[in-house]
C-alpha cells in the first residue's frame, strides 16, 4: 500500500460553498492514510458535508492546502484530465438521497461512471458490475427511477455509483442517518467488509471517511475519530480516546449522553 | 433660464444614467461570462472530440430526438399554416398585381432566408429550451452537477456538448422540414385557388431565386441559432449556483436572451447578404 496520504489538509479553512465569506471550520489539519477508517463527527450545520466536499476537491477551501493522493486539485490552472484522474480514485456518497440523476434508472446511475471512464456500453457494465449489484442487493431495483426509491435504497444506489469505478478512498456523508435497523445493520457489515477488503468491492481494503451526526452508531466500526464542533477542528483519536473524552461537551452531545 | 435648463439636463442625464448604467453593466457582465462559457465549451469540444463516445453519442441522439424528432408534428402544423397564410397569399397577391415573376424572389427573401430559420429556432426554444433550463437549473440547485464532478465526469462534456450539438442539428433539420412543408402546402392552397403553374414550375421558380451562397449561409445561420440557443440555455442552467427559487427567473432570462441573440445573429447575416 502506498505511503502517500489519501487526504492531506494543512491549515484549511472550510468555507460555505455558496458564500465563501462564511467560515464553517477553521484550521483543519488532517492526514488520512491508506487503509484508515475515519469518523468525522459534528452536529447539523457544523460543516462536515462541506469538509468532505472540500476533501474531495469539489468545494474550494478558504485557505490552506488540500492534497488528494498527493495532488492539489483546487487553485491554479489544473488540467481537467488530471483532476478527473484523481477523482476517479475516490468515491463520495452524498447525504440524503445521494444526489442520484433522476433522468437515469438505477442501473444507468450506477453504470454511468464505469461506462464513461472506460468508454464502454451498458451491456459491458452489466457484466462487469454484476457482483457489486448483487452485493448491494440492488438486482430487483435496476429498472426503477430514483424518484421511486426510498431514502435507504437511494443511498445504497449512490453507494453503488461511488463504488462502480473501484475507488481507493470512499467518503460517506451521514451514511446511517434516517435508516431503519435492517439497513443500519447492512451498512455496518458493508463498512466492515470495505475496511477489511471484500471480493465484490475490488478485494483490497478501502480507505474510509464517514461523516456522522452521532458517534455511537460508528463507535465500534470506526478506528480514528475527529470532531467538528463550534467552528473548530479536533482530532480525538481511537474509540478508547473518544470514550475517555466523554466529559467534553462536544463529545458528550455527539454520543447522545446529554439525555 | 439657460442655467435652469442646464441643471435640468444634468439631473435628467444623471437620473437616466443611474437607471440604465447598472442594467448596462449587468448586460456586459452577462455577455462576458457567456463568451467565457462558449470558449470553455468550444475548448472541451476540441480537446475531447470523440472521447467517451459510447456515453456521449447516445446522449446527442437523445437530444436530437427530444429537440428535433418530437417537434416534427408542431413544426409540421406551423409549416402548413405558414404555407396557407404566407406562401398561398403571396402567390395570389402577386398574380393579382401582375408581378408573378417576383413570387420566387419574395418567398426566398422573406421566408426561406428569414422566417423559416427564426421560426424553427423559436419553436425549439419554446418547446425544449425552457424545459432544459429548468432541468439543468434544478440539477445544479440539487447538487447533481457536483455529483457528476465527484465521479470525475466533466459536466461541460456530459451535459453541455450533447445539448449544443443536438440543438444545432435539430434546428438545421427542422428548418429544412419547415421550408419543404410550407412551400408544399402553399402551392396546394394556391393551386386550389386557381394557380395555373405545375409543381415543377413553382418549385423551379423558387429554386431559381436561390443563389449558391444561400446554402452555406443558411446552414451557418440555422446552425448558429441552434448553437446559440443551446449555449445560452446551458449557461443559465449551469454556469452559476442557483437556488430552486431562482430557476424560474433564469428560464425567463434565457428566453429573452436567446431571442435577442438570434435576432442579432440574423442581423449579421442580413449584412452578409447585403455585402454579397
Amino acid at each position: 500500500m502506498s505511503d502517500i496520504p489519501s487526504i492531506e489538509m494543512q491549515d484549511v479553512r472550510v468555507v460555505h460553498s455558496r458564500n465563501p465569506g462564511v467560515t464553517l471550520i477553521d484550521e483543519v489539519g488532517w492526514v488520512v492514510r491508506p487503509g484508515e477508517f475515519w469518523v468525522v463527527a459534528g452536529l447539523q450545520g457544523s460543516g462536515k458535508s462541506v469538509l468532505l466536499e472540500t476533501a474531495a476537491g469539489l468545494t474550494p477551501q478558504g485557505g490552506g492546502s488540500v492534497r488528494i493522493f498527493g495532488e492539489e486539485v483546487q487553485g491554479g490552472q489544473r488540467d481537467p484530465e488530471e483532476v478527473s484522474e484523481v477523482r476517479r480514485r475516490l468515491g463520495l456518497v452524498f447525504d440524503g438521497n445521494g444526489r442520484l440523476f433522476p433522468s437515469l434508472n438505477v442501473f444507468e446511475n450506477i453504470a454511468l461512471p464505469w461506462c464513461y471512464h472506460r468508454n464502454a456500453s451498458l451491456a459491458d457494465a452489466a457484466e462487469a458490475l454484476g457482483p457489486l449489484l448483487e452485493y448491494l442487493h440492488l438486482d430487483r431495483l435496476l429498472d426503477q427511477r430514483p424518484g421511486r426509491l426510498g431514502r435507504a435504497w437511494a443511498r445504497r444506489v449512490a453507494l453503488g455509483r461511488a463504488l462502480a469505478t473501484g475507488p481507493e478512498l470512499l467518503l460517506l456523508d451521514n451514511p446511517l442517518s434516517g435508516l431503519d435497523m435492517a439497513h443500519v445493520r447492512w451498512w455496518r457489515t458493508f463498512l466492515s467488509d470495505a475496511s477489511r477488503g471484500h471480493a465484490a468491492l475490488g478485494g483490497r481494503p478501502l480507505t474510509l471517511v464517514a461523516a456522522s451526526e452521532e458517534l455511537r452508531p460508528l463507535l465500534v466500526a470506526g478506528r480514528q475519530f475527529a470532531l467538528a464542533h463550534g467552528g473548530r477542528w479536533r482530532l480525538l483519536g481511537s474509540t478508547e480516546d473518544v470514550l475517555s473524552a466523554r466529559e467534553d461537551d462536544g463529545v458528550r452531545e455527539l454520543l447522545g449522553d446529554n439525555d | 433660464m439657460e442655467s435652469i435648463t442646464t441643471t435640468f439636463s444634468r439631473s435628467e442625464v444623471r437620473r437616466v444614467g443611474n437607471r440604465f448604467a447598472p442594467a448596462l453593466i449587468e448586460a456586459l457582465e452577462t455577455l462576458t461570462r457567456l463568451a467565457a462559457f462558449t470558449l470553455i465549451t468550444l475548448g472541451t469540444a476540441w480537446t475531447r472530440f470523440g472521447q467517451n463516445s459510447r456515453v456521449i453519442r447516445p446522449r446527442i441522439v437523445d437530444e436530437i430526438h427530444r429537440s428535433g424528432v418530437r417537434l416534427l408534428p408542431i413544426v409540421g402544423f406551423l409549416g402548413a399554416a405558414l404555407g396557407v397564410v404566407f406562401v398561398g397569399q403571396t402567390i395570389a397577391l402577386m398574380q393579382q398585381v401582375g408581378a408573378s415573376g417576383f413570387t420566387g424572389t419574395l418567398i426566398v427573401t422573406v421566408f426561406i432566408r428569414e422566417l423559416a430559420p427564426l421560426t424553427a429556432g423559436l419553436v425549439v426554444l419554446a418547446r425544449v429550451g425552457t424545459a432544459t433550463v429548468i432541468e439543468l437549473g434544478t440539477a445544479r440547485a440539487l447538487g447533481e452537477v457536483e455529483a457528476l464532478e465527484a465521479l470525475g465526469i466533466d459536466p461541460i462534456h456530459y451535459l453541455v456538448l450533447p445539448r449544443v450539438v443536438g440543438f444545432t442539428i435539430s434546428v438545421i433539420c427542422l428548418t429544412v422540414y419547415l421550408m419543404l412543408l410550407t412551400l408544399g402546402c402553399g402551392y396546394l392552397f394556391a393551386f386550389a385557388r386557381g394557380l395555373k403553374a405545375t409543381p415543377g414550375e413553382f418549385f423551379g421558380e423558387v429554386a431559381g431565386a436561390l443563389s449558391w451562397l444561400d446554402f452555406p449561409l443558411l446552414a451557418m445561420k440555422t446552425g448558429g441559432f441552434g448553437a446559440i440557443i443551446g449555449l445560452v440555455i446551458c449557461y443559465h442552467g449551469l454556469a452559476r449556483s442557483l437556488t430552486l427559487e431562482e430557476v424560474g427567473q433564469a428560464t425567463t432570462r434565457t428566453v429573452a436572451q436567446c431571442v435577442v441573440a438570434c435576432l442579432l445573429l440574423d442581423a449579421v447575416f442580413i449584412l452578409l447578404y447585403l455585402i454579397a
